[in-house]
């Protein structure tokens, strides 16, 4: 391979070198320069070529295509997610949660990922807890939707959620959703109703106060790299959360009510029922139960029926407990005083071919008997006597035919006569509380116009409002002046004596306590007729009637058990609601009762700025005969058994703080004398008694 | 070109030892300044990278612990809604009943306690830690 100058090699540096060694000048270059010049201009060129390429590219990009290029990276990089609004909870007035919401996993799908539909669902179906057939196959079906999402299971527990995603099927997708709980389960279901799948309320309270209770979204910018996790995020919108609801509604007294309407309905061999309880005072419900009744956490799985609030959707007609206002229009008219005799004679009353009867022949009576005894021709007559315009007149005074509660969505009006139309007939009818259509919450609220002293106040279940931690009370609304308090104290003592001696003697007389009331017995209208063997049995009454604390309804529907008259039926679920919730409440007997037991009330959030109440002495009425021996050591006792021993040997006692007692006065041991007081101090920690083991 | 030729333009001896160049003082400011400024610019290049790359760290650890807050937060409402679930009046009185085998205490079995102070709510208030 030699070249032209003889050598074997060429090398790079031979030109220059010879050049020197020629001593020639540079300016004649040689030919490869100019071969390295112009393939170094090529490369230049093509560089700049590539160069201006590139920038016109960028430029084109960045300048004419902006709008567009940003857009589809705003698309790739920034995620706009929605803040789901957490809707409000429910509590009741003791602060107890009844219905809340919390995430819950739902599982969908991207069924073009799916290859075989039929065994995915098969294995998502068999993690869940209840899924049939026919959810199976609903699955399967999404399954070979040709979309690229269906639902599988909304809103499942954590632990299917857990067993799904064990499975580890290509195509699931799971994600959270609020769902709506409610931890007490059927406990004041109708009132407080239950929400959808997409979180919107359906039903109650959830339905009435949905654009309070469901709060607002947020939203949320989300800046996610190439693997679409979250770099940053800046929040739009916040969230806003919902109201929470502080019902007038007591939790125990609510399970009172529940628990008693059910077995008051299963030892009558019942369709049903209804009881409320009521503070006549501020209109507040206090408990309002229903049977059948519903889990709204399953709402799905109930009947319709017993899904619906029979206390306020239901009408009834409510027979001898609508004597008690024609009884109060009589008196308010001055038509009637208690005292006035009315015939009954001779124990039934005729309207053409219509013949009304008593159930015994009173003769003649006393007004205030003719309510005790429920007699319906005593009845008929008092209404004849003061008129259907009179009578009509005190119907809308006592809240028929209109809606009361606001809070109650779908809450039926009543139906009520309109009084120019009411013949004889009719007049006589609605006396004694037939042919007029009310609801148990009307009768409720009309009961407790006599309880109240004359006002008709507006039955509510919500307290109040609460957003941001701010509470906003619901305050008390009275419609309308009934009756004046001369005749609502006039009223009282005609209902104390259906108790004391009237129809609901025997089944509503509590001991200790004054009770007014009124049994009612009505007919079920079926098929255009009155019924021989379906009856609505209810009472209606207050306690303790001279300071009344409570307004208790409670309607029975058709029983088959025990006769079906309010009296045997009605009235003693009634005396056991009542009895009940006065103990929960802490009200004493009215009657003969025993000096109260006041302890001082220590709130943990007073912190002790607040002025110590005066801690009055506790009288023993019981055991004053006894003799007075030694001082007991009480240390160790819970206050109800300190309060027993001290009873039970003649002491009184002054009680400071709560929990067990720690320090007495006088000392265990000491001599005592009758009379004499003795002062506890009690602390959470309990303590041991020298003397023996705690009782 | 013959190997002595070559040789001798290898080995020539140049002797340009004794010529010195003189030292461009203003050359040498430039260099310097130069050196100076490439080193700030650099130094603010690689603060600004750090900047924007301790900024992209953050931001990965503020999604995780606005992440892992919202987590706690929805399992304390999953407890609290246990805890309410266990309160339920119906499930005390079945465990009382059945299990613990208590019973309803009968009217001369119990004593009321009238509290002193009313229990009523006030008007307005702030309602704190509900």
């Amino acid at each position: 391979m030699a070249d032209e100058h003889g050598g074997r090699f060429r090398l790079p540096w031979s030109g220059s070198a010879q050049r020197i060694l020629r001593r020639e000048p540079a300016a004649a270059l040689p030919e490869w320069r100019d071969t390295l010049r112009s393939r170094t201009l090529i490369c230049a060129a093509l560089l700049a070529a590539w160069t201006v390429a590139i920038e016109g590219r960028l430029l084109y990009l960045q300048v004419f295509q902006h709008g567009e290029m940003m857009a589809r990276a705003n698309r790739q990089q920034l995620r706009t997610i929605k803040l789901p609004a957490k809707r409000g909870e429910i509590v009741d007035r003791t602060g107890h949660v009844l219905a809340y919401s919390v995430d819950a996993d739902t599982i969908a799908a991207d069924p073009s990922e799916i290859q075989d539909p039929e065994g995915a669902a098969a294995l998502v179906c068999h993690a869940l807890d209840d899924c049939g057939p026919q959810q199976r196959q609903t699955m399967t079906e999404r399954l070979r939707g040709k979309g690229q999402f269906a639902y599988l299971a909304r809103q499942v527990s954590p632990d299917e959620a857990r067993r799904v995603k064990a499975l580890e099927l290509p195509g699931l997708l799971f994600y959270k959703e609020s769902r709506r709980y409610y931890p007490k389960k059927e406990l004041a279901a109708h009132v407080l109703g239950y929400v959808g799948l997409d979180n919107g309320g359906l039903a109650g309270l959830e339905s009435t106060f949905d654009a309070r209770i469901r709060g607002r979204e947020g939203k949320m910018l989300l800046q996610t790299d190439a693997r679409r996790q979250a770099m940053s995020s800046r929040e739009e919108r916040l969230p806003t959360a919902g109201d929470a609801l502080e019902l007038t509604i007591d939790e125990y007294l609510q399970h009172i009510a529940d628990r008693e309407l059910r077995i008051g309905v299963a030892e009558n061999a019942a369709a049903g029922g209804t009881a409320i309880i009521l503070e006549p005072a501020t209109g507040e419900i206090l408990a309002m139960a229903n049977w059948p009744t519903f889990n709204p956490n399953a709402y799905n799985a109930s009947d319709i029926v017993a899904r619906r609030n029979r206390a306020v959707q239901d009408l009834y007609e409510p027979g001898s407990t609508f004597k008690v206002v024609t009884a109060s229009a009589a008196i308010e008219e001055r038509v009637m005083t208690p005292a006035d005799p009315v015939d009954c004679s001779p124990g039934y009353i005729t309207f053409g071919s219509r013949v009304i009867r008593d159930t015994h022949e009173y003769g003649v009576l006393p007004f205030i008997d003719v309510i005790a005894k429920s007699s319906n021709v005593g009845a008929i007559k008092v209404g004849m006597k003061l008129g259907a315009e009179r009578l009509g007149r005190y119907i809308t005074r006592f809240g028929f035919g209109q809606t009361l509660a606001t809070d109650f969505r779908g809450e039926n009006g009543g139906i009520v006569w309109n009084s120019d139309r009411l013949d004889p007939s009719a007049l006589a009818s609605v006396s004694m509380g037939y042919q007029i259509g009310v609801t148990p919450l009307q009768m409720a609220a009309a009961v407790s116009v006599v309880a109240n002293g004359g006002e008709l106040v507006e039955p509510h279940v919500v307290r109040a409002f609460i957003r941001n931690g701010r509470r906003e009370e619901v305050p008390r609304k009275v419609v309308r002046r009934a009756i004046s308090e001369e005749t609502a104290a006039t009223m009282t003592d005609i209902m104390e004596a259906v108790v004391e001696r009237g129809t609901a003697k025997a089944f509503a007389h509590m001991e200790g306590y004054t009770v007014a009331g009124k049994t009612g017995t009505a007919s079920k209208l079926v098929n255009r007729s009155y019924s021989k063997s379906d009856y609505n049995a209810s009472f209606v009454g207050f306690v303790p009637s001279r300071q009344p604390a409570l307004t208790i309804v409670v309607v029975i529907d058709s029983p088959h058990a025990n006769g079906y008259y309010g009296a045997t039926v009605a009235a003693p679920v009634f005396k056991r609601i009542a009895e009940a919730a006065l103990r929960h409440l802490g009200v004493g007997p009215t009657l003969n009762a025993p000096p109260p037991v006041i302890v001082a009330r220590h709130d943990a959030h007073t912190g002790g700025m607040a002025p110590r109440p005066a801690i009055a002495p506790v009288t023993p009425p019981r055991a004053a005969g006894l003799p007075p021996g030694e001082m007991p050591d009480l240390r160790g006792l819970s206050a109800r058994d300190a309060l027993r021993t001290l009873t039970r040997i003649g002491l009184t006692a002054r009680i400071d703080g709560d929990g067990f007692v720690t320090e007495q006065s006088p000392e265990a041991g000491t001599r005592l004398v009758r009379g004499d007081g003795c002062i506890l101090r009690l602390e959470r920690r309990a303590v041991v008694p020298a003397g023996g083991a705690q009782q | 070109m013959s190997g002595i030729d070559f040789e001798y333009a290898i080995k020539k001896d140049v002797r340009n030892n004794p010529i010195v160049r003189e030292v461009d003082e203003a050359r040498q400011r430039q260099l310097l300044q130069t050196v100076v400024i490439g080193g700030v610019l650099s130094l603010v290049i690689l603060f600004s990278a750090w900047q924007r790359f301790a900024l992209l760290g953050h931001g990965y650890e503020m999604q995780r612990m606005q992440q892992e807050r919202a987590e706690q937060e929805e399992i304390n409402r999953h407890l609290r809604l246990e805890v309410e679930t266990l309160r339920s009046p119906a499930r005390i009185e079945r465990i009382a009943i059945k299990q613990l085998h208590l019973i309803a205490p009968a009217r001369d079995q119990s004593i009321v306690l009238e509290r002193v102070t009313p229990s009523a709510p006030p008007e307005k208030s702030i309602v704190a830690a509900r």
